[in-house]
Parts: structure tokens; C-alpha cells; sequence
């Protein structure tokens, strides 16, 4: 076993720790990603990881609530540990300002100084990087974009949350917590790798085409030259008034080959709406209707256990707004038991990266 | 002027896949989420000075 996850749901910052290394004691970790509900003091559960495995590169963030093998949990702190077979290599880099595209380069430097290779070279099939961001900074889109710009290596993660509380989030590397900030680590597994990226919805095959957009705030301005509200309930066959209680269900997506990028609609500003996500200009959106969270990720899962003929850990990256559909249909225990056969570690995110920034959707990277 | 931006899309991708079909695939994914839907241009599309702008800030990135 090279990959080894771990979870405590004890009381006490202390607790939690000793609890951690007892379940990963004997285990030579190299590298260990873990995820702690915001109830937990961002700096001092930040070091006291990383003390407890001083050795090891040590990184992650808050959250919306836990996943862990055959669970979803709340209030818990969550690891994965990886030994040196699982991952040959890696290097953390902060990103702090994550919206200022120099501090992108910053960390991509020191990526290439780490391994003596410019980050443009860097082969996509032996590398992968993951991406956890600050889930309020709003910077998701810009360095996502960024990051796709200067490499093409797949970085996948999300934001992180703050258990639905929208006060703070953090990011957590090298014994510290940070705001404003992303934490990016490029690894070489030692084994072979995967991506899932699940979201469930079809395609009602509406089209919205963004035509006025303000994008630094999220905001659509005119969807087929109306106001893009008005347009969104047209579409929907609803009055305006009824389109938020339909944001859920009916989110809009960018459908590249086949399968939608969600972008969910947050709220409604006199005529406009805002996002959780960017909507670009010139964007051609479908409205998209929700299907079965259940049935598409266990298919998802087969299908990624077929493509790499077995999978022995999956760091899995759930949006807040399945993981509250999955609660309202009381189905987050089958939920977790989806991933009762795997080593699995995960949260519930305010945002999902995997190539772009995404909504609506679960990211996962998945190790054979 | 016609053309330019599907000329810097096909240069932009040749210069990132390297015949690597399945980056080919990502970096149209990348250019769509942009607002850039690289099946749209043709030798004959108008040279839209916003979209070539967003285009000139990938390829300076891939000096």
C-alpha cells in the first residue's frame, strides 16, 4: 500500500493529530494532503500537521465539510498520505495575490529552478499539478488561466470553503495558513494517473450567448442582446421572479465536445446576474438541467477504474452545491459509499479547477 | 484585413501540441474558455482587434 488516508473527528486540534498519527504510524510519507473544516484555527492546525510529519511536504485547505473512504463528513480533518513509490517528486509553491499574473510566474520559477526544466517542457504524461485557491479570493479564473497559458500540465484542485460561513477560507502549505493565496504543487507520481471531472446535467439545447458582460465581477449584463435575466427565464419558459429557484437545477455551461464547463448562476442584480464563476463575452451557453449525482459518478468511477485497470486513491474535489443537492435528496451517505472500495480524501469546495474554473461539478485526480 | 485569428489559433496550437492529439483537444478547451471558440474562424473571418489581443497575451507566453 503506497497510498494511505486517514480522518479524526475528535475534539481538540491535539486530538486530531495524535489521532492522525496513529492511523498513518509505520507509514513513510513523503508527501500528505490534507483537508480540516473551518473550526479548526487555520495557522495552528496548519503546523501542527506539518510537525507531525516534518519529513513530508505538507498541503491543503479548508472546507465545506469532508470525504473520505465511504464517507462524507462534517466538522473533520482528513488526510492522505503518499510514500515515495506513489510520488516520486514534488514541489509546493505559494501563490500569494493569486489575481496578479507575476506571482504566477513567481512560483512557476520556482517550480523550474526545482526541477531543472522550464514549466513549458514539462511533460504532461509524467507530471500532474494540483490547485487549491482561496474559495472567496475571486482569483480562481485568472490563474487557472494563467496557469494554462505558461504549461500543459493538468493542474486540477478547488477552492476552498468555510463550512458555509463565506467569512474566510484558507490555504494551507509548509506549516502555514494563508488568505489571498493559492497553494500549486507539481508532482511526479510514481504511478500512473487520471483526471475526473463529473458534473450532472444534460443539455437542454437553449443557447445563451453572452453579449454584454462585466467579467471582473462575474456579471452578465445581456444574454442574446436582453437582459440577461429576462433572457434566462425565457428560456426556462418562467417569470423572473421564479428563475433563482431554478439556478440549481438549471445552471447554464459552456458545452466543449460533448460535456458541459458550469458556470451556476448566484443571484440576480436588478437585471443582471452574477455568477460563481466568469462568463467571458462572446460565450456560447446551454442551459443545462441536473440528472443523477449517484448514477454519473459511479459511472464516472468505473469508467476511470477501466482506463487505468484499478485505482488505489483518488483525491476528490466536490462542489458545495452538489454536496447540498446530495444532503436536500438525503444521499450523502450513498454518496460516500461510492468510494468505500478506495482510498478517497476530498472536500466540499466553492469552486472546482480542472483546466478552467467550474462549478457544479466534482474534480478528481485519480492514482492507479 | 481577414484571417489573422485563425491564423494565430492554428499557430498556437501547432506551437503547444506538438501533433499531440489529446493537448490539441485541451488547448481548444483552454482558447473556449476565453470566450475563443476556435471552429468558428475561418481565413475568411474579420480581424477583431479584442479577440487578437487575447490571442497576442498567448503567444507572448509561449516565447
Amino acid at each position: 500500500m503506497y497510498i494511505k488516508t486517514a480522518y479524526s473527528t475528535k475534539g481538540t486540534s491535539d486530538d486530531v493529530i495524535q489521532d492522525l498519527k496513529s492511523q498513518l504510524g509505520g507509514f513513510d510519507t513523503k508527501m500528505l494532503v490534507f483537508f480540516a473544516s473551518s473550526r479548526f484555527a487555520p495557522n495552528i492546525i496548519s503546523q501542527k500537521v506539518q510537525d507531525a510529519f516534518p519529513g513530508a511536504a505538507v498541503f491543503g485547505c479548508t472546507t465545506s465539510g469532508e470525504i473520505v473512504t465511504g464517507k462524507m463528513l462534517k466538522n473533520s480533518l482528513v488526510a492522505m498520505a503518499f510514500d515515495a513509490t506513489a510520488v516520486n517528486d514534488v514541489k509546493v509553491e505559494i501563490v500569494e495575490n493569486p489575481k496578479n499574473e507575476n506571482s504566477v510566474r513567481k512560483a512557476f520559477a520556482g517550480f523550474e529552478s526545482y526541477f531543472k526544466a522550464p514549466m513549458s517542457e514539462l511533460d504532461p504524461s509524467k507530471y500532474v499539478g494540483l490547485i487549491f485557491v482561496d474559495g472567496l479570493s475571486g482569483a480562481e479564473e485568472k490563474l487557472i488561466d494563467k496557469i494554462g497559458d505558461l504549461t500543459n500540465v493538468t493542474f486540477i484542485g478547488g477552492s476552498a470553503g468555510d463550512d458555509l460561513k463565506f467569512e474566510a477560507t484558507h490555504v494551507y502549505a509548509n506549516g502555514k495558513s494563508y488568505t489571498n493565496a493559492a497553494i500549486l504543487a507539481v508532482l511526479k507520481p510514481g504511478v500512473p494517473f487520471a483526471f475526473i471531472k463529473t458534473q450532472s446535467f444534460c443539455d437542454l439545447g437553449k443557447k445563451l450567448v453572452v453579449t454584454k458582460a462585466n467579467e471582473e465581477k462575474r456579471e452578465v449584463i445581456e444574454f442574446n442582446d436582453k437582459p440577461a435575466a429576462h433572457a434566462y427565464a425565457e428560456a426556462l419558459g418562467v417569470a423572473v421572479e421564479e428563475a433563482p429557484n431554478r439556478f440549481m437545477h438549471n445552471p447554464v455551461g459552456l458545452v466543449i465536445d460533448g460535456t458541459p464547463f458550469v458556470r451556476s448562476p448566484q443571484r440576480i442584480k436588478g437585471d443582471n446576474m452574477i455568477f460563481y464563476c466568469g462568463v467571458t463575452e462572446g460565450m456560447e451557453l446551454s442551459i443545462l438541467e441536473s440528472t443523477d449525482i449517484i448514477d454519473d459518478t459511479r459511472k464516472a468511477l468505473e469508467q476511470a477504474k477501466k482506463d487505468l485497470g484499478g485505482i488505489s486513491g483518488i483525491i476528490n474535489i466536490n462542489c458545495i452545491l452538489r454536496t447540498l443537492e446530495l444532503d436536500q435528496k438525503q444521499l450523502t451517505d450513498e454518496y460516500g459509499k461510492l468510494f468505500a472500495d478506495v482510498p478517497t480524501v476530498g472536500f466540499s469546495s466553492y469552486g472546482e479547477q480542472y483546466i478552467g474554473h467550474i462549478n457544479q461539478t466534482a474534480t478528481m485526480l485519480v492514482f492507479k | 484585413m481577414a484571417g489573422k485569428i485563425k491564423q494565430m489559433i492554428d499557430s498556437i496550437i501547432n506551437q503547444r501540441a506538438k501533433d499531440n492529439p489529446m493537448l490539441v483537444g485541451v488547448i481548444k478547451s483552454k482558447l473556449m474558455l476565453k470566450g475563443i471558440d476556435p471552429g468558428k474562424f475561418t481565413a475568411s473571418s474579420d480581424d477583431d482587434p479584442a479577440i487578437i489581443a487575447k490571442l497576442e497575451a498567448v503567444m507572448k507566453d509561449l516565447k
